[in-house]
C-alpha cells in the first residue's frame, strides 16, 4: 500500500465508507439531437458524446439522489441514524425554496439531529459538500456525513449544451479513515469569479460563453487545483493510478489530463460522459464511483471536479482493502450504464418538461 | 507640382487571439506602448480604425476615448469605419493628412475586440457590413455570399473543392512562422474538406477565425521619417454594386476599379514577384483577388498558390486572423516588417509591395502600394 505523503492534514483522518450511483434508464442518442437541430454530425465526434441519460417524468434530483445515497449507505454498512450531515449538490433542485436534502434524509431514515442543506456551485456543489462533510468528520463534529451530487441538467433546446446535458446522481458516505474503503490523502480547492456558464433566476435554461468555458474556466481551474494538490502532497502524475476529471463531454477530461501529464490509460477508466452525458454535479463523482467499482487496494486516485463560476477541487484518495468487501453490495456504474432503453426526442421533450402544457 | 511624400516609419502588432483578459483599451495600449518605445515620441494626429467597436464594446468615438485613456491631451483624433477595409481606409486618410501638411506624424491604430459576446452576436454584427435593409434582414451573411461565389467559381471554371483548399493549406503553413498569428498550425486538404460546414461548400477551415487584435503604424512626412521607412506610394479605393446586381459573381468589381487606377504606378513590375497581401476572409476571395489583380488568369489561381513566394507571408486573414477593423493594419505592419528586416522567416528584397483589402463580397476595396525607400 502506498504511504501517505502528509499525515498532518485534517482530511487524512477521514475516508469514503461507501459510494453509490444512479443513472436513469432512458437514453437519447446525441445524433438524434444533432439531426433535429441541423448540427453537423461531426460535432458528436468532436465532443465525444454518443448518448445521454434522461430522467423520466417521475424522476428528479431528489429521487435519483436518494437512490445513489441508499447504495452508498448499504456499502458503508452503517446505521443512517449515525449520519450527522446530509448535503445535496445540485443545480436542478425540484423546489427553488425548500431543501432537497431534507426529503432525501428523511426518506433514508437519517437522524433528525443533523446538518442538512442544498448546495449550489454549478457542477461542483456536490464535491464541496464532500469537502464540508469531510471537515465535519475530521473536526469530530459528526461521526458520518453524506454528500450527494444529483442533477437533471437543463439545456436550451438547440443549444450545443443539449447534446450533453444529462441526468444522474452519485453519493458518498464519509467517516473515520480506519473504517473507510478509500482514505483521503489531501484535498484542495481553487476558486475565482469567472462567469463562463450561468442561469439567471427564473430562467429555464442556462447560458454560456462558448470558448470562454474552456481555457479560462475548465482548463485553468482544474489545472491549477491539481497542480496545487500535487505540490502540497509532493506527488507527480506517475504517483496516481487513476485520474478522474469533471466531464462536460468526453474530450475535455482527456485533454486536461494530457496537459497535466496523465496518460490516457489512467483517465479512460473514470470516463462516463460519452455514454450517459454530462450529469453535472454527478459527473466527476460518477467517474470516481466507476473507478472504485474496479480499483485495487493500495491504488491512488486523483479526482478533480469542476464547477462553472468557477472552481475546481483536487482530491487524492488511496483505496483500502475494505473496498473488496463492499463493492458487490450495490449496483455498479457500468451496470447502470448498460441498463438502458432508447427514447425519441419527443419522449425526451416530454420527460424533461420541454413541452409546456396546462394540467 | 511636386506632391509631398508619405512614409511608414514604424509598426507594432499584438498577437491575435481570444484575449479574455484584455479589453479594447488594453489592446490599444499594447500597441501604443510598443510605438512609444520604438519612436520615443507622441504622434500629432491619431486615427483609430475599428469596425465593430460600437456594437461589440458599446463605445462610440473610440479615437477620443483613446486619447483620454492615454493622456494624449489636445491631439486631434478620429475613428474610421469602412467595414472590413477600415484599417486601410485609416491609412488612406493618414497619408492624405501627412501629404497635406496638416500633420507630420499620424499614428494609425486598428483595433477590434471580438470576444466579448457569444459567436452568434459577433457573426450577426459582422453581417452588418452588408446592406442592413435588403440583405441583413433576410438573414444573408458574408459567408453565405462567399459560398455562392465559391460555387459559381467552381462551376464556371471546373475547379474542385480540393483545388480551393490550396488556399488555407498555404495560409496555415505561412502562419506557423508568424508570432502574431492566431492559428499557428498546418492544415491538410483533407482537413479542410472534412471540417465543419459553415455555409456549404465553405468549411470552418475556409473561414477566418474570431479573434481580438490591435496593430499600429506610424505615418510620417519626410521631416519625421525614421531611418527604417517604407514609402506609401499610393492608396486607391472603390466601391461596387451589391452582389445580386452583378453580371459575374466571380469578379471583384471594386478591386478591379481600384487596381485600374493603381497599376501604372507599379511600372513594369511582375506582380508574381512582388510581395502581396490579399484579403482572404474566405478562401475563395483570396483566389479571386489574385485573378482580379492579374497575378493569374481567370479560373487558374489555385494552381499558382504554392509558387507565389511572398503571398500573405503572415498567413492571411485565414490563419493570421481577422480582427475586422485592425486587419488592414496587420497587413501593412507585416509588409513593413518584411521590407525592413524580414518577417515570418522570410526576407524580401523587392522594391514594391501591394496590399489588397476588401469588405464583404468586395462592397468596397482598397489597394495600398508600398515602396522600399
Amino acid at each position: 500500500m502506498k504511504g501517505f505523503k502528509v499525515l498532518s492534514r485534517p482530511e487524512a483522518k477521514v475516508g469514503i465508507l461507501g459510494w453509490g450511483a444512479y443513472i436513469p434508464r432512458q437514453r437519447l442518442k446525441a445524433s438524434e439531437i444533432a439531426g433535429l437541430w441541423g448540427f453537423e454530425h461531426s460535432i458528436t465526434k468532436a465532443l465525444w458524446i454518443e448518448e445521454k441519460a434522461v430522467a423520466a417524468a417521475d424522476e428528479d434530483a431528489v429521487t435519483m439522489g436518494w437512490y445513489a445515497a441508499r447504495s452508498a449507505i448499504v456499502r458503508a454498512g452503517i446505521n443512517p441514524q449515525d449520519i450527522g450531515a446530509v448535503f445535496v449538490g445540485t443545480e436542478s433542485k425540484p423546489y427553488a425554496v425548500k431543501p432537497s436534502a431534507t426529503i432525501i434524509a428523511d426518506a433514508l431514515n437519517v437522524s433528525y439531529k443533523k446538518l442538512s442543506t442544498d448546495m449550489e456551485f454549478a457542477c461542483r456543489a456536490g464535491s464541496e459538500g464532500l469537502r464540508i462533510a469531510t471537515a465535519l468528520v475530521a473536526s469530530g463534529t459528526i461521526k458520518y456525513g453524506l454528500a450527494i451530487g444529483s442533477d437533471t441538467a437543463q439545456a436550451n433546446p438547440g443549444d450545443v449544451l443539449e447534446l450533453t446535458a444529462a441526468s444522474g446522481a452519485a453519493a458518498y458516505v464519509v467517516g473515520p479513515a480506519e473504517e473507510s474503503v478509500a482514505r483521503f490523502e489531501g484535498m484542495v480547492t481553487y476558486i475565482t469569479d469567472t462567469p463562463d456558464f450561468w442561469r439567471r433566476d427564473c430562467s429555464h435554461y442556462p447560458l454560456h460563453g462558448e470558448g470562454f468555458t474552456g481555457d479560462p474556466a475548465y482548463f485553468h481551474h482544474i489545472m491549477t487545483s491539481v497542480k496545487m494538490l500535487m505540490e502540497e502532497l509532493g506527488l507527480k502524475p506517475e504517483d496516481f493510478d487513476y485520474a478522474v476529471f469533471h466531464q462536460p463531454n468526453g474530450k475535455f477530461p482527456l485533454r486536461v489530463g494530457k496537459k497535466l501529464g496523465f496518460p490516457k490509460e489512467k483517465i479512460l477508466p473514470g470516463i462516463v460522459t460519452p455514454w450517459i452525458g454530462n450529469t453535472y454535479n454527478a459527473s466527476a463523482l460518477l467517474g470516481l464511483a466507476k473507478v472504485l467499482d474496479s480499483a485495487k487496494p493500495g491504488q491512488r486516485i486523483l479526482v478533480a471536479p469542476f464547477g462553472s463560476g468557477a472552481g475546481s477541487d483536487a482530491i487524492s484518495i488511496i483505496v483500502t482493502d475494505r473496498v473488496l468487501e463492499v463493492r458487490e453490495k450495490a449496483p455498479k456504474v457500468e451496470e447502470l450504464i448498460a441498463r438502458k432503453k432508447y427514447i425519441s426526442y419527443a419522449q425526451y421533450a416530454r420527460s424533461r418538461h420541454i413541452i409546456r402544457r396546462i394540467v | 507640382m511636386q506632391v509631398s511624400k508619405a512614409f511608414i516609419s514604424a509598426a507594432c502588432m499584438t498577437k491575435i487571439g481570444r484575449h479574455f483578459k484584455l479589453g479594447i483599451k488594453n489592446l490599444i495600449h499594447e500597441v501604443t506602448a510598443c510605438m512609444e518605445e520604438k519612436t520615443g515620441s507622441r504622434p500629432d494626429y491619431l486615427i483609430v480604425a475599428s469596425a465593430l467597436s460600437a456594437l461589440q464594446t458599446h463605445q462610440l468615438d473610440i479615437a477620443s476615448i483613446t486619447t483620454q485613456y492615454l493622456g494624449w491631451n489636445n491631439i486631434p483624433s478620429m475613428r474610421v469605419e469602412t467595414g472590413e477595409t477600415s484599417g486601410i481606409a485609416a491609412l488612406e486618410l493618414a497619408q492624405y493628412i501627412v501629404r497635406s501638411g496638416a500633420a507630420s506624424k499620424v499614428l494609425v491604430i486598428g483595433v477590434e475586440k471580438m470576444t466579448e459576446y457569444p459567436s452568434n452576436k459577433v457573426n450577426a454584427d459582422y453581417a452588418k457590413i452588408l446592406d442592413y435593409d435588403t440583405e441583413y434582414v433576410r438573414n444573408i451573411t458574408p459567408p453565405n455570399y462567399a459560398a455562392l461565389v465559391m460555387k459559381e467559381y467552381m462551376r464556371k471554371y471546373g475547379v474542385t473543392r480540393d483545388d480551393v483548399a490550396e488556399w488555407p493549406v498555404r495560409m496555415h503553413a505561412n502562419a506557423v512562422s508568424n508570432p502574431y498569428a492566431q492559428l499557428r498550425f498546418p492544415v491538410s486538404k483533407e482537413g479542410v474538406r472534412n471540417a465543419m460546414v459553415i455555409s456549404e461548400p465553405i468549411t470552418l477551415l475556409d473561414a477566418f477565425p474570431i479573434g481580438d487584435g490591435a496593430a499600429a503604424v506610424l505615418v510620417t512626412d519626410e521631416s519625421a521619417r525614421g531611418k527604417d521607412a517604407v514609402e506609401v506610394v499610393a492608396i486607391t479605393s472603390a466601391s461596387a454594386p451589391s452582389l445580386y446586381l452583378r453580371d459575374d459573381m466571380t469578379e471583384l468589381p471594386a478591386t478591379k476599379a481600384a487596381w485600374a487606377s493603381l497599376r501604372r504606378k507599379l511600372e513594369a513590375q511582375r506582380l508574381d514577384e512582388v510581395a502581396l497581401q490579399v484579403h482572404d476572409s474566405y478562401s475563395i476571395y483570396g483566389i479571386l483577388a489574385l485573378e482580379t489583380l492579374g497575378v493569374s488568369d481567370r479560373g487558374k489561381a489555385c494552381s499558382i498558390i504554392p509558387s507565389l513566394e511572398y503571398l500573405n507571408v503572415g498567413g492571411g486573414l485565414k490563419a493570421r486572423g481577422h480582427p475586422i477593423g485592425a486587419t488592414g493594419l496587420y497587413q501593412v505592419a507585416e509588409t513593413y516588417e518584411l521590407m525592413i528586416e524580414g518577417f515570418a522567416g522570410k526576407q524580401y528584397s523587392g522594391e514594391y509591395a501591394l496590399i489588397h483589402s476588401m469588405s464583404g463580397p468586395d462592397y468596397n476595396a482598397r489597394l495600398a502600394l508600398l515602396r522600399r525607400w
